[in-house]
């Protein structure tokens, strides 16, 4: 049988194929094949790297005291813009995905409506829409505008992932719930959702990151975030490679713990059922 | 079953018709009568309709034309009164459907709290002496995936019982189980049976039958063929498309 003789030369490569270290001399060598690359770059740039300067715009100590610089200060206000955002967006994800599953046809259209609104058209329109149209209407600060606009656009994304999730639902577990006579917001709550979030964790961590990577957007309107304070760095002392690099090393700490955090939430998950 | 007192009659279903949105007409001005206290088996050919029948008795299923009365409450567009007719008829999956991320106990005193609006002590009162009674009180911290499938179906049995339901329907809820298992089940619906409980038992299991159905209908292409007590019907069927089918599952 031919499998017989594929085997047995299959047999000398496979140990040294998929021994541990073959993985990290595979991962070296692309990395040294980056830097090269990135070297290369910059060296044909004529840079001048000053990196020594950059720390100051992080953290100083003067006189005995810590001072955060105005990188940290931007990371701040990126934080509690990409909070408020998580909450409203996953609050309106889902919302519009339970509008779009109940019976009213009026609810259904109002969810379909926004969903095809916000998907089809780009956030920085949204983002200038709100602040420049809307929020002198409704007299809204620009953190509110900011925090709005990427609430209503990533919710849209988040309510089909919550849409996604509740439909994986085995129908079974529908029909035990009512033939109990529970109440359909008991259905959601104690039966349905609970058994969704863990359908729903992975996908809608990428969302997640994906809000914390868009929420940069807000520095259009003047919002002084993470990346409005490395701009206003730049523009002072034209350390463009440097801050910008610094600025994308801490939106990828930041989303790098967050999806270490959903992966122990997901365990924890996972092992209790 | 012999010198059981029946009541009064407690479902009411009236030239019931269904068919599916594909087209597939699943019960044909479908009548019958149930009473109190009764075991009704059903049986029939795959795709007679009989579960459809059963899901259409607590709402599961919408029916198109005729009248469904449970003890005196109509089944029909009321949100009301289907609420109402849940909560007194308990129902038993050929797939268990216990709820996967609650443990047995929580699974038992769910509806108990949230429906009945018992308090957690009280709830758990009644069902560790609901799990005593279907035989497995040492499982109720455990989760439905760390039971065997007769474990579960008991289990799943002890939930719908903790409602106090007035009607238990049974669809097929030996189907799933290994040949071992479907003992242990049959022998908590004997006892349900005994007790009085009113009982339509869509099933496959002829010595059940036998044993506990008062009565036995036999369905087929959405309609009865022909229904009777257990002895006749198995015994001295009169249609011929009884006769055959009995042939064949005997």
């Amino acid at each position: 049988m031919p499998p017989v003789n594929n085997k047995r030369s299959r047999r000398i490569w496979f140990p040294v194929i998929h021994s541990p270290w073959s993985d990290v001399i595979k991962f070296l060598l692309v990395l040294a094949a980056l830097t090269w690359l990135l070297y290369r770059g910059t060296e044909s740039l004529g840079y001048n790297w000053q990196w020594h300067r950059v720390s100051r715009y992080i953290v100083s100590v003067k006189d005995g005291q810590v001072i955060f610089g105005p990188l940290i200060q931007g990371l701040l206000v990126t934080l509690r813009i990409c909070g408020w955002s998580l909450v409203f967006s996953f609050t309106f994800g889902l919302l519009t995905a339970l509008l779009r599953m109940s019976d009213s046809v009026v609810g259904r259209g109002v969810a379909r409506c926004y969903l095809e609104l916000i998907r089809n058209t780009p956030l920085l329109v949204q983002l200038f829409f709100l602040y420049f149209v809307v929020a002198p209407v409704l007299n809204i600060d620009r953190f509110t505008a900011g925090v709005l606009a990427l609430s209503l656009f990533e919710g849209a994304y988040a309510s089909e992932i919550f849409r996604a999730g509740i439909v994986s639902v085995a129908r079974g577990q529908w029909e035990a719930a009512h033939s109990l006579g529970l109440s359909t917001f008991h259905l959601y709550r104690y039966i349905i959702l609970p058994q969704a979030i863990r359908y729903v964790l992975p996908p809608l961590t990428s969302q997640a990151v994906a809000l914390i990577k868009d929420s940069a957007l807000v520095s259009t309107i003047a919002i002084y975030d993470l990346t409005m304070q490395g701009q206003v760095i730049i523009s002072e002392t034209f350390l463009t490679f440097e801050i910008w690099f610094t600025v994308a090393a801490i939106y990828l700490v930041l989303t790098v713990i967050l999806s270490t955090m959903a992966d122990i939430m997901a365990y924890g998950l996972k092992t209790t059922s | 079953m012999q010198g059981k007192e029946l009541g009064d009659y407690i479902i009411e279903v009236e030239r019931i018709r269904k068919t599916f949105p594909d087209g597939v007409q699943a019960l044909y001005d479908f009548s019958t009568r149930i009473r109190r206290s009764e075991v009704v088996v059903v049986i029939g050919p795959s795709g007679a309709g009989k579960s459809t029948f059963l899901r259409c008795l607590n709402g599961l299923e919408d029916f198109d034309s005729g009248t469904i009365t449970i003890d005196g409450i109509p089944l029909d567009d009321n949100k009301e009164n289907r609420f109402e007719i849940r909560k007194e008829v308990g129902m038993v999956f050929q797939l268990f459907n216990l709820f996967p991320h609650m443990t047995v106990l929580e699974n038992v005193n769910l509806a108990q709290m949230l429906v009945r609006k018992k308090n957690h002590d009280e709830a758990t009162k009644v069902t560790m002496s609901l799990l005593e009674k279907v035989g497995i009180p040492d499982k109720a911290q455990s989760y439905p995936s760390q039971l065997s499938g007769g474990q579960q179906q008991r289990v799943a049995i002890a939930r719908a019982l903790a409602m106090v339901p007035k009607v238990m329907l049974f669809d097929e809820a030996t189907s799933a189980l290994d040949p071992e298992m479907i003992g242990e089940v049959l022998d908590v619906m004997k006892t349900l049976a005994q007790e009085g409980m009113t009982m339509v038992v869509v099933t496959h299991e002829m010595g059940f039958a036998r044993e506990v159905g008062d009565r036995v209908i036999f369905m087929d292409e959405g309609r009865t063929v022909e229904e009777g007590s257990v002895e006749q019907i198995f015994s001295n069927p009169q249609k011929e498309r009884t006769r055959q089918f009995i042939g064949q599952i005997l």
